[in-house]
């Protein structure tokens, strides 16, 4: 409808380069990209420091650098998350507040070429900070034991959630007349996404769970009673297991997985590229919560393994039922970029002139 | 400054004229609500090229709310508007591409400059990027901001930020001007160029509508006026031959050296007349009584300093509708 949807580059370029200009010039910005990068290299240095001691001196510094990019990495997202609302939740009401919103319209610009442009100069912003912590990722890359390819993908995945997070900021900002309004709703929509689904999966765990037969691996009565009865510290032959039938309390996790697969910290760390590692020796915790949330993906298998011995836990008789590998992030990215998408396309069609309906306090110009 | 800068800066390029030639501003039934609240109710009106049409009403009466819809802003809720031939509602980018529209508060981007400014806005009607420098020069010459091209708009007092405001609606070379206030905040030196300016621009084939509810300063620059009063067009027509009407009775201010003396022949010759702050006000039947009041004065020897209409044209006719609608 007359164009409404038209792209130029030109037309995207002038809006994006009249947003970035203003946020570069004033004092403000300078600032905060100051004090990220303090707070940050504040952060990572005393991580440092605490890993050295907790860790000891003679462990190798292998597994210091993964724990120490795992840190970053969430910090960087955590902060990057708080700090994006900010710079998208006024993009559209504010010009309207500042009475130059409608002087941009009456333009030959269309209402998409104005939505990107903004999206664009936020996400620019957004992307700044994101470059001043790239210090950090460096120092944990130095430190050893990740890789190029994660680094690329933590990155690259932060950066998809902050544009997203910009989009929906944009959106907010053409459907609320005050700005106040539309950052508290950005923050809303953000705490949703990184805090309200971990609530969520925790508080519905006790309605998911439910008493049910189990088949459990587990050390056989009389094995058990004849390792007693013999010295234990000189008994180093693997235990005799058996199968048996228990009533158990079970958690169907398969019911409520998708909430945490939509977070923002576990969608880093499902795409963070670490190789799969046995539980046992996992050194990064990217690897653990990949593991976490495949297994609640997974949720109630009918089977446990219980058979311990002094050299750790006995494989299954038969193969039992393994997690799927199937990666969880592209759900949870594909459902950021949805809402993204969708505050952009609010955003677009609230930009759209000659306006019939005015939502309720807004003055056209 | 002097006004040949004006001349020179505002550039004769041709324009294209709309499907039914330059036309000007047409509306006809322009109804449009806010709610339970009719801003315009029923408003025709015809701004013809190359003629200043005032638009005249009273605070709250849908000057604004008409300048939004004719700006292409607001759907108008019936009635058809036509710019140029174009209608904003089905034509937007057409229509928009020939008006210029300059808001009664005029925001600007605290940290741009003036050149900026108008450098974007030229980007945004994606005038030729090679033409846009020699452009922003001329119409930082033309509002006289040329100094302060390089300082932030955010340092620039009321009246230069209206003044560029002006310069940003004439980026694109509109056919239309929608002047919203746009006296508002200047000083008199600058309400003459601005004066001057519309009325070039108006002589160049362009079609102006100025609202203000400041009369006389509309009355300076405007050809043509168009009432509004509770959203409704109530008297349209030219400032001089319809609104002045020529014949009708209406006050004129006399002055003379002598107050008693003249007083005193009023008096004598049975004229209505009433004191004012520094002459009298007597009720004359148009020019024709004016002159015969001259005559009679001069031959009885009183020593006539003015005779002036009191009041413009347009103050006269909007107090007379004013008195119509109690």
């Amino acid at each position: 409808m007359n164009g409404t949807w038209r792209l130029s580059w030109h037309g995207v370029r002038t809006v994006a380069a009249l947003e970035l200009r203003q946020r570069v010039r004033s004092t403000r910005w300078i600032v905060a990209l100051v004090v990220w990068f303090v707070v940050v290299g504040a952060i990572t240095a005393l991580t440092t420091g605490a890993l050295g001691t907790l860790t000891g001196q003679d462990t190798s510094p292998l597994h210091r650098g993964p724990l120490l990019f795992f840190v970053v990495t969430f910090l960087v997202l955590g902060l990057g998350l708080l700090v994006t609302p900010t710079l998208s939740s006024t993009a559209v009401n504010g010009d309207r507040a500042a009475g130059t919103l409608a002087t941009v319209q009456v333009t030959l610009l269309t209402p998409a070429e104005i939505a990107t442009g903004k999206l664009l100069g936020a996400f620019a912003a957004a992307t700044a900070f994101l470059v001043a912590s790239l210090p950090f990722y460096g120092l944990a890359m130095a430190m050893g034991g990740t890789r190029v390819l994660t680094l690329v993908s933590v990155v690259v995945v932060t950066a998809v959630i902050l544009a997203s997070v910009c989009g929906m900021g944009i959106g907010f900002s053409a459907l609320t007349a005050r700005t106040a309004g539309s950052t508290v709703l950005t923050f809303l929509g953000v705490s949703a996404l990184a805090v309200f689904t971990l609530v969520f999966f925790g508080l519905t765990l006790p309605a998911n769970t439910s008493q049910e037969q189990v088949r459990v691996w587990g050390v056989s009565p009389s094995s058990a009673s004849s390792a007693l009865a013999s010295d234990a510290t000189t008994s180093v032959t693997s235990p005799t297991c058996e199968w048996r039938v228990e009533t158990r309390p079970v958690t169907h996790t398969e019911r409520t997985w998708w909430l945490l697969a939509a977070n923002p910290f576990v969608v880093v760390s499902d795409a963070s590229a670490v190789p799969q590692q046995d539980l046992r020796t996992v050194t990064s915790p990217f690897a653990a919560i990949r593991e976490a949330i495949r297994t609640a993906r997974a949720g109630a298998t009918g089977v446990s393994n219980e058979c311990w011995g002094p050299t750790g836990q006995a494989a299954l008789p038969t193969e039992g039922p393994r997690p799927s590998t199937v990666p969880v992030w592209p759900w949870g990215l594909g459902f950021s970029v949805l809402l993204g998408a969708a505050g952009y396309v609010t955003a677009v069609r609230r930009l759209r002139i000659p306006q019939r309906t005015l939502p309720r306090g807004v003055r056209v110009a | 400054m002097t006004s040949d800068v004006a001349a020179s800066a505002v550039p004769a390029q041709p324009r294209s004229p709309g499907p039914g030639g330059p036309d000007g501003i047409r509306t006809a039934g322009v109804v449009r609500s806010f709610g339970a609240v009719r801003a315009l109710d029923g408003v025709d009106l015809h701004a013809r090229a190359g003629r200043v049409t005032a638009l005249v009403g009273p605070n709250g009466s849908g000057k604004t709310t008409l300048l939004l819809v004719l700006a292409g802003l607001l759907a108008p809720d019936a009635g058809t508007v036509s710019i140029d031939g174009y209608d904003p509602v089905t034509d937007g980018p057409a229509a928009r591409a020939r008006t210029g529209w300059m808001p009664d508060t005029f925001g600007t981007w605290d940290s741009l400059t003036a050149r900026e400014v108008l450098r974007t806005f030229a980007a945004a009607y994606r005038l030729p990027a090679a033409s846009v420098g020699a452009r922003v020069d001329e119409l930082l010459a033309l509002v006289h901001l040329s100094e302060y091209a390089d300082r932030p708009a955010a340092v620039l007092s009321r009246g230069q930020k209206q003044r560029l405001g002006l310069a940003r609606a004439l980026v694109h070379d509109p056919a239309v001007l929608l002047l919203d206030e746009p006296a508002s905040g200047l000083d008199p030196r600058s309400r003459v160029d601005l004066r001057e300016l519309l009325r070039r621009l108006a002589d160049d084939g362009r079609t102006v509508l100025v609202s203000s509810h400041v009369l006389s300063e509309l009355e300076e620059m405007a050809d043509d006026a168009v009432f509004l009063s509770r959203g409704r067009t109530v008297l349209t027509g030219d400032t001089d031959a319809t609104l002045g009407t020529a014949g009708s009775r209406r006050p004129w201010r006399v002055r003379a050296l002598d107050a008693e003396a003249l007083q005193g022949w009023l008096t004598s010759v049975h004229a209505a007349w009433r004191p004012d702050d520094d002459g009298v006000l007597i009720d004359v039947d148009g020019d024709e009584g004016a002159a015969r009041l001259v005559r009679d004065a001069v031959a009885a020897g009183v020593p006539l300093v003015s005779i002036a209409p009191a009041g413009g044209v347009l103050e006269q006719a909007y107090l007379a509708l004013d008195e119509e609608r109690r």
